[in-house]
């Protein structure tokens, strides 16, 4: 029903989609996998003629049931695409939060669809909105329909997005990382939903993911994409269990999953026998609400409860829980930035160091890589100066760590926007470990990376740890990843830690019920 | 409500230190109102009668508490300098009240012209400027690229020059009024306003070429948003996005930066006003500084403090009503 023929795009000279042809039937889920460059999003939004101005087709055609959307070498007809856009076909983005207009109520964003297409009147189409919403499940459709964005929770604007979506049930819907930006247990509901969607309404379903254990549970075929290629199409069982090409085997190896551990047998130490680098007994943590006025009262809120754990040299203990559930309180706690704590944080090596998730905004893009490097040294020498050390030296230290981290000494001179998102996650590792400190918090190093990059990533840290008998403190709402890294694990609800053991006994024996939740589902 | 009063107590406490500082300040800079007033050749025996008859003799924090409660009862103090007739000072009240208005209605036609001007040419810049810039949209680059130099022209000219010039064009060229032509409210409102127009115009040039490029950027900024690609997804014309979706979004910073010129306008644009040759408070105001004639300058300041955090009190209450989201935090 959906037909793209050859489809190339530019932006200026460079291609990003190249040759790419898929088809696509009623009823069908076809899911689009590959890196983050790989040409799968610009592939859908051309599809959907959202692609931006500056991007060219240069060649093929899309056609929606024989008629033809768009053509290579003829202007885009804007007037045909509206007709299709949110009747025929429709899509749902990454990011509810902000692809929700922050200042119109979620009801009339929604409503807009159906003012747009057709010629319901005012009362029919609010009473079509909040029939819309209890099908998705927003159960208090009243409140959601007055309500605006923000006052929504991220789950609940994803579904009022796929209301928007559905609810002139369109031919088509093109689904891009519908759950990325979402909690692990909201990721299923959303998925089910999308899915219970499909099979209800009968639509065809282009679903774009870079997440390959979603992929192969829900969808029929599956394309991997990679440089703007199309090198493998299939069913999901086929290009799972047997890759034909090499860059698919690649890519599905990379997926963290409960099969392959990084942390091998040597990682199976003794904990308790050599003394911890950091103890933690009975910590809460508070933040103040409010308090930025003379006059609004301050309150305290609790963030974290009761944590008792401790972490020993050359471990990895993995931190796991949902967005709001006190981890990064607890590592802010650690680290002194958050001193508003009960109990005690005893420290029994240097000040720990921090790596962040996301790379592009952690490094100083006016500075030079060597510089980056240095910062750390030239802090501690300006704090203490019995630390300071000679330029020669810094420079020395500088190199070293550029090595240990996997890169070349030719990346001294050059700046942060010259590098790829792995290389400066790498430059991140290298700036937190070059003090040498004895213990590190990171706080989803790998969430923004892709998964070859995340493993290469993983296997650095990992391979640090041993080198420099480093303990490590492991954020990640991933639990895949977790199991990938870590020799034992906390999972965090709602302030507590609710349950800590080693990885495998967790995962083989998990005592909590939340704990058996986020690993059915992750 | 609870807001509301936190506002105003805010005001009341900035009122407060504001005239506190200006007073200290009087202290402090040299110079002395009592030899300005009589010279340098007077007798000590005037120089220390002025004095008493002016209440220097005290110390200044009694001269401070003393002006703080006669301003609270409504008693805004007489002026050093300007009599009233031979045996009695001017009173400060009577002073402004004659100037305020002026400056008031100054500020109100300029910001009138600003805004009426200036948000529709952002938008009509917005529009040119998000063109790709290729095949038949060759007129609205050219139009982009117009607008960013002429807005860059107006807001350099500096204001003294470009009152001559709205004055040279307008009054000589055009002979659309007359310069030097003043006529005072109470004689004639609309020729006063007549005559204001061109004043006005010549304040709100530089800030409508500030507003207008401020909106620019914030459209474009929005244009790229992701809920504009949701909007198109719906099936929404350009026009409707623009209207519907994005300029209220980018209404945001701009209502800020109307605030601060508001609040700029409105303390007095002294140069606009002696080169048009009007009575308003800027006048005055430079003149009292330079005579220490203070129980005007502390009134003016009081004034002018009071105005800023007015305007910025409706900015934020324009806020909240274009952001929901601001009025929950």
């Amino acid at each position: 029903m959906i037909r793209i023929e050859n489809l190339s795009v530019a932006f200026g000279r460079t291609e990003v989609v190249k040759h790419v042809s898929l088809d696509l039937r009623d009823g069908e889920i076809l899911g689009v996998v590959g890196e983050s460059g790989s040409g799968k999003s610009v592939t859908a939004l051309t599809l959907m003629g959202l692609v931006s101005d500056s991007a060219r087709m240069t060649s093929g055609r899309i056609l929606f049931d024989d008629v033809v959307l768009r053509e290579a070498g003829k202007p885009l007809d804007r007037a045909l695409y509206r007709s299709y856009q949110g009747a025929k076909m429709s899509m749902v983005f990454q990011e509810p939060q902000t692809s929700l207009n922050p200042t119109q109520r979620v009801g009339r964003q929604v409503e807009e669809v159906l003012r747009l297409h057709g010629t319901l009147t005012k009362e029919e189409r609010k009473k079509k909105v909040l029939e819309t919403f209890l099908a998705v499940g927003l159960k208090d459709a009243e409140r959601v329909y007055a309500s605006y964005p923000h006052q929504l929770s991220g789950g609940m604007r994803q579904r009022a997005m796929i209301a928007m979506a559905v609810i002139l049930h369109p031919r088509l819907i093109v689904a891009d990382e519908p759950t990325t930006a979402l909690d692990v247990t909201i990721q299923n509901q959303i998925m089910a939903l999308l899915r219970g969607i499909n099979q209800k309404q009968n639509n065809a379903m282009l679903f774009i993911t870079h997440d390959l254990n979603l992929a192969r549970r829900i969808c029929h075929r599956v394309a991997v994409m990679k440089d703007g290629h199309v090198v493998e199409l299939g069913t999901a069982e086929e290009i799972f269990e047997r890759p034909g090409e090499e860059y698919t085997r690649r890519l599905v190896e990379a997926v963290p999953s409960r099969m392959k551990r990084i942390s091998d047998a040597e990682s199976d130490r003794k904990t308790g026998s050599e003394s911890p680098v950091l103890e933690v007994r009975g910590l809460s943590v508070y933040y103040q609400e409010g308090g930025n006025s003379l006059f609004s009262a301050q309150r305290k809120r609790r963030a974290v409860e009761g944590a008792d754990f401790a972490v020993y040299p050359g471990e990895s203990l993995g931190l796991v829980g949902e967005s709001g559930c006190g981890k990064t309180s607890l590592s802010k706690a650690i680290l002194g930035m958050n001193r508003r704590i009960e109990g005690e944080i005893i420290h029994h090596s240097v000040r720990p160091q921090m790596v962040f998730q996301d790379p592009y905004s952690s490094l100083n893009p006016a500075k030079t890589i060597g510089w980056l490097l240095q910062e750390p040294l030239r802090a501690a020498g300006a704090l203490d100066r019995s630390l300071a050390m000679t330029k020669g030296d810094m420079e020395a230290a500088a190199y070293d760590m550029l090595r240990r981290v996997g890169m070349g000494e030719e990346y001294f001179h050059r700046r942060p926007s010259e590098l790829s998102g792995g290389q400066r996650q790498r430059i991140s590792i290298g700036q937190a470990l070059i003090s040498g400190p004895g213990f590190l918090i990171a706080d989803e190093p790998v969430s923004a990376l892709d998964v070859t990059i995340q493993a290469q990533i993983m296997e650095l840290m990992r391979r640090l740890q041993r080198e420099m008998n480093l303990a490590c403190l492991f954020i990640s709402h991933d639990i895949n990843v977790v199991y990938k890294m870590c020799d034992r694990i906390m999972i965090m609800k709602d302030g507590r830690i609710i349950e800590i053991g080693k990885t495998e006994e967790v995962f083989e024996n998990p005592r909590e019920e939340y704990t058996k939740l986020l690993l059915k589902e992750g | 409500m609870k807001y509301l009063g936190k506002k105003i107590i805010t005001l009341i406490m900035t009122l407060f230190l504001v005239s506190a500082a200006a007073f200290l300040a009087f202290q402090i800079i040299p110079g002395d109102v009592v030899t300005s007033i009589l010279g340098t050749e007077a007798t000590p025996e005037r120089e220390q009668q002025l004095r008493e008859e002016l209440g220097l003799d005290n110390p200044p924090i009694v001269r401070y508490f003393n002006w703080v409660a006669g301003v609270l009862k409504g008693d805004l103090g007489v002026s050093y300098r300007y009599s009233k007739n031979m045996n009695e000072m001017m009173p400060v009240a009577e002073l402004i009240g004659d100037k305020l208005p002026v400056t008031l209605w100054l500020a109100a036609a300029a910001f009138v012209l600003i805004a009426l001007i200036s948000i529709p040419l952002g938008v009509f810049w917005a529009k040119c400027a998000s063109v790709p810039k290729r095949g038949s949209a060759c007129l609205s680059g050219f139009l982009d690229a117009a607008l960013g130099v002429a807005t860059q022209a107006a807001m350099a000219v500096p204001s003294f020059f470009l009152g001559i010039l709205v004055t040279f064009l307008f009054g000589i060229v055009l002979r659309l009024f007359a310069p030097g032509g003043y006529v005072g409210y109470k004689e004639d409102f609309w020729s006063f306003l007549g005559y204001l127009l061109f004043p006005a115009l010549s304040i709100a040039i530089p800030k409508i070429a500030m507003t207008a490029r401020f909106l620019r950027n914030s459209m474009l900024t929005e244009l790229r948003a992701d809920y504009v690609r949701t909007a198109y997804s719906k099936g929404c014309t350009g026009r409707r996005v623009l209207y519907g979706h994005v300029l209220r979004n980018a209404m945001m910073p701009v209502v800020t930066f109307l605030g601060m010129i508001v609040a700029e306008v409105v303390a007095g644009s002294i140069v606009i006003e002696q080169v048009f040759g009007l009575p308003g408070i800027g006048r005055l105001l430079i003149s009292s500084i330079s005579t220490r004639d203070f129980p005007v300058v502390e009134i003016l300041i009081l004034y002018i403090t009071f105005v800023v955090i007015f305007v910025y009190f409706i900015v934020d209450i324009l806020y909240r009503v274009i952001d929901p989201r601001v009025s929950e935090k």
